[in-house]
């Protein structure tokens, strides 16, 4: 291939990358502290993506608005989560938690197609226009925003996680909840403050990327398979992990696309599970101790 | 007798005749026979993924994978290679199986998240791998499977092939009871439960894992393999990841880590669409979802724990 086409190629899987960034920098953040690994993050933010469809199209309410309302009504979702859900079961073993959240997720597919049909949609975006040039490199102005849209939601995050007290709280829990309780952090509230942040990502995410592909009930599951191998090859431990991860994986992906395009999906599968045998820890993860 | 022997007694034999006379009263609706088949299909997959899940303490989010394999192999035995159907079904086990083996692995050294994710990859590439291939039919998936046949003896109605599943089923949920009570039942249990104490009373922690896991692909391959011959179609993508997660809300709804929960959560996987009606069909999605937000949060064994519930209310 030639290296216009290669160019094009790689920053196109950046985007298609920073849409797996956006999703599971979400989810890594919840697993990180709550230890829950959030199978309804894909479709809550569908679902709200729905809400904010009709907000658009029937009741003409102005494009940043909904978008505000989306974020604000993504962290409704992750607040009833934890307090009505996760808070009674968080005794048990991890495994209902996690069904907890499959069980969400379905709930979610199954109103969504209830109350809105399953034919899909197209979502207008947030930003029209021809593509934008710059040499011999053509994007997409939505792809931009996505781009823009996982910086922004990375530094927010970092900035959260490192340079406040409450960021510093989750950041402790995760390393060790008992102890953090001991010294006295409010744990349930810390709880309550990453699944509203997380969730609140989840509706900026859904709604951000759902441009590209149709607005349909399943329009999340792919993509959140690939954010959970984005977690995966980033370590499962961090937000930059994830982040990285998920941009690695839109650019080989991409690659592998033009040049094998039968195998596309289960390539990144197959590198997945290579991944996992061979380092679990991933790319930025700290190998584990097994504890004896 | 005890009054209270008598009545459970009473109950399991009322059982035992409404199952063997449902055919009889549904005799003019043979499509309500037909979805209890499926049911027991799905109670079969499942009833292997309780073991490895409810059982064997092993996240799989690919179990669907197990069933393509035992179908697919069944099915091309039999259509291109013209194979003994019997013998078909036993490779479909075998191929199942080997393939539990293969998955089981990764098992050996990842636990929980990394696992979920691993079997999740798996289970997922073996629908692109279908695809890929032109005996499987590929993207048009296989038509035209040739119906069940026992012997001389063409299960062509759905009563027929109801009382063989009905046995069918009953066989291996007696293997399945019978297994986890005995030794390596215990052991594999055991390893559930905390696989440091499994390890120093002498348990052998990897090979119960990859028993557990060969055992479950097996069940899972042999509800693939008949449920070939029974709806006469295969298609990749029936066994992707969706299907994986259904079989996963089955057995959550029935109950993980009871022998009943299976059936219990197949059948009202199948049934309440049915019962609910074709132009609601997206309402049993809310009410399956809201069903496994309820049995983790107030039943925690499921609608077995319901079943339990009533028993001990009614004193049987």
């Amino acid at each position: 291939m030639s290296i216009d086409i290669f160019l094009n190629l790689t920053v196109r899987g950046l985007t298609t990358g920073a849409i797996y960034a956006l999703v599971g920098m979400g989810i890594v953040l919840i697993l990180q502290t709550t230890n829950v690994m959030n199978f309804a993050q894909g479709d809550t933010g569908m679902f709200i993506t729905y809400l904010a469809f009709f907000m658009i199209t029937t009741a003409k309410v102005p494009y940043s608005l909904v978008l505000i309302l989306a974020i604000a009504a993504g962290a409704f979702v992750g607040l009833l989560v934890e307090r009505f859900m996760m808070r009674s079961v968080r005794s048990r073993s991890h495994l209902s938690l996690i069904m907890l959240t499959l069980g969400l997720s379905l709930l979610f597919q199954g109103l969504a197609a209830f109350l809105f049909k399953t034919e899909p949609r197209l979502f207008p975006p947030l930003v029209s226009g021809d593509p934008i040039k710059l040499g011999p490199i053509i994007l997409g102005r939505q792809d931009i925003v996505v781009l823009l849209a996982a910086i922004v939601t990375f530094g927010i995050l970092y900035l959260f996680l490192y340079r406040t007290k409450q960021g510093a709280a989750a950041r402790s829990i995760s390393q060790d909840e008992y102890a953090a309780r001991v010294l006295g952090i409010p744990t349930p509230s810390i709880y309550m403050l990453v699944w509203a942040i997380g969730s609140a990502m989840a509706g900026l995410a859904a709604l951000l990327i759902v441009p590209r592909f149709s607005l349909e009930p399943s329009f999340m599951g792919l993509i959140q398979v690939k954010a959970f191998t984005a977690i995966v090859l980033g370590g499962m431990g961090s937000v930059f992990g994830a982040a990285v991860g998920g941009l690695i994986i839109g650019i080989v992906e991409n690659l592998v696309a033009y040049q094998f395009p039968a195998i596309k999906d289960s390539f990144m599968l197959i590198v997945i599970v290579i991944v996992l045998l061979v380092m679990p820890q991933g790319l930025f993860g700290k190998r584990q101790q097994r504890r004896f | 007798m005890t009054p209270s022997s008598t009545r459970r007694l009473a109950v399991n034999g009322a059982i035992v005749v409404l199952v063997l006379v449902l055919p009889l009263v549904f005799r003019t609706r043979s499509s309500i026979i037909g979805y209890l088949n499926i049911a027991m299909l799905y109670a079969i997959a499942t009833q292997g993924l309780n073991l490895l899940m409810g059982f064997g303490g092993l996240v799989s989010l690919g179990h669907a994978a197990f069933m393509a394999i035992g179908g697919y192999t069944a099915a091309v035995l039999v259509m291109t290679y013209h194979v003994n159907m019997f013998l078909a079904v036993v490779a479909g086990v075998a191929g199942a199986g080997l393939f539990g083996l293969v998955i089981g692995f990764p098992s050996l050294r990842l636990s929980g998240f990394y696992l979920a994710v691993a079997t999740m990859a798996l289970g997922s590439s073996i629908a692109d791998v279908i695809k890929r291939l032109a005996i499987t039919g590929g993207d048009y998936g296989l038509i035209n499977i040739p119906t069940l046949r026992l012997g001389g003896w063409e299960l062509t109605s759905e009563t027929s092939k109801y009382y063989f599943f009905v046995a069918i089923l009953v066989v291996v949920f007696l293997v399945v009871r019978n297994f986890l009570n005995s030794r390596s039942g215990r052991a594999v249990r055991a390893v559930r439960d905390s696989e440091m104490t499994a390890s120093a009373m002498g348990v052998n922690v990897a090979a119960y894992k990859l028993v557990t896991f060969i055992f479950a692909a097996c069940i899972a391959g042999l509800s693939g393999a008949l449920y070939a011959f029974t709806i006469s179609y295969l298609h990749p993508m029936n066994f992707g990841l969706t299907f994986s997660i259904e079989l996963l809300s089955m057995s959550i709804i029935g109950g993980l880590g009871t022998i009943i929960g299976p059936i219990l959560g197949a059948l009202f996987w199948v049934m309440l669409p049915v019962v609910i009606g074709g132009r609601m069909e997206f309402l049993s999605t809310v009410i399956f979802g809201l069903s496994i937000i309820g049995s983790v949060m107030f039943l925690p064994k499921g609608l077995s724990e319901l079943v339990t519930r009533i028993q001990t209310r009614l004193r049987l």
